[in-house]
């Protein structure tokens, strides 16, 4: 059975890319669930006269956006050995780099590689599995870097 | 409207607190929304019975959620929101709905690298019981006065 297998066979794999588009309606979703409404990201002349290109997003919103690139690209069973259905699984630590500002209606492509997987013991046993990633603008530059823990229950 | 002074770099060293903000109460009607957008549709989020029967006295709000509140009292307050350079944090207790959240942080060090005036700081975000939710840090950079 996959859960049964040891993850550090993980360690140096590389998660299929995925391309996530900041489009407007998930934007508008993620600043209606957290109310953010100071005027940058709202209105571009706003956003311009504050030294900005354009409209941007509430980094605040750039996790987010990390961590849905890497739940759609992967495949619970394979890349992670995880019964996802019947698991239990959370989120674990959760490291960024801004390199730049980023845009409302931009693309960026993630990448991502498992970097450890390490067991631990609480009331359960469970494995850290951390995957950094990288998310690269249409001009190959690395906009959003960063790093996620995923607590994977046994 | 965040309506905390801003700072500038040389009114910051280490040990100085950031004004504190609070949020909240956290509204369930939002986590169908937030499921949506990260594509996460953990029946721990969504459904008050699962959790209970594994012994939570509700559903868990979305850890990306608690994160972002805490970001939130960052960038609201820094003269620029992306003048925030790096973040990281670890999930230290679960949120509930109806949760009061108060954001806090203060200075580590404050250096200059790369023609930029950067600050290090502690972030740690409380419930009302003053229990600890999320722990970490940020690095922002803020504008001279000279």
């Amino acid at each position: 059975m996959a859960m049964n297998r040891d993850r550090k066979a993980l360690i140096g794999r590389v998660l299929p890319p995925f391309t996530y588009v900041l489009d407007e309606e998930n934007v508008r979703d993620y600043l209606s669930v957290t109310g953010e409404n100071i005027a940058v990201y709202r209105d571009a002349e706003t956003a311009r006269a504050a030294g900005y290109d354009r409209r941007i997003i509430p980094p605040s919103f750039a996790p987010w956006i990390a961590l849905s690139a890497m739940l759609r690209s992967i495949d619970w069973e394979r890349d992670f050995y995880f019964d996802y259905r019947n698991g239990t699984s959370m989120f674990g630590e959760q490291e960024m780099i801004y390199t730049r500002a980023l845009y409302v209606n931009e693309s960026l492509i993630f990448t991502g590689t498992v970097r450890s997987v390490i067991e631990k013991q609480g009331s359960r046993t469970f494995d850290l599995v951390t995957v950094g990633y990288d998310a690269v603008d249409n001009n190959d530059a690395v906009a959003l870097r960063g790093a996620c823990a995923l607590i994977l229950f046994k | 409207m965040d309506l905390r002074p801003k700072a500038f770099f040389e009114d910051l060293a280490p040990g100085t607190e950031i004004p504190s903000a609070s949020y909240g109460p956290m509204d369930r009607s939002g986590y169908i929304t937030t499921a949506l957008i990260l594509r996460d549709g953990n029946p721990l989020h969504l459904d008050r019975v699962y959790a209970h029967d594994r012994g939570l006295p509700d559903v868990v709000q979305q850890g990306p959620l608690n994160q972002s509140y805490l970001y939130r009292f960052i960038t609201d307050w820094l003269h620029r929101p992306w003048d925030l350079r790096r973040t990281k944090v670890r999930f230290v207790a679960n949120v509930f709905p109806d949760d009061i959240l108060s954001c806090h942080g203060a200075v580590i060090r404050t250096y200059r690298e790369k023609d930029e005036a950067l600050v290090d700081c502690a972030i740690w975000q409380e419930n009302q019981r003053g229990e600890k939710t999320l722990m970490g840090e940020a690095t922002f950079t803020l504008p001279e006065r000279s």
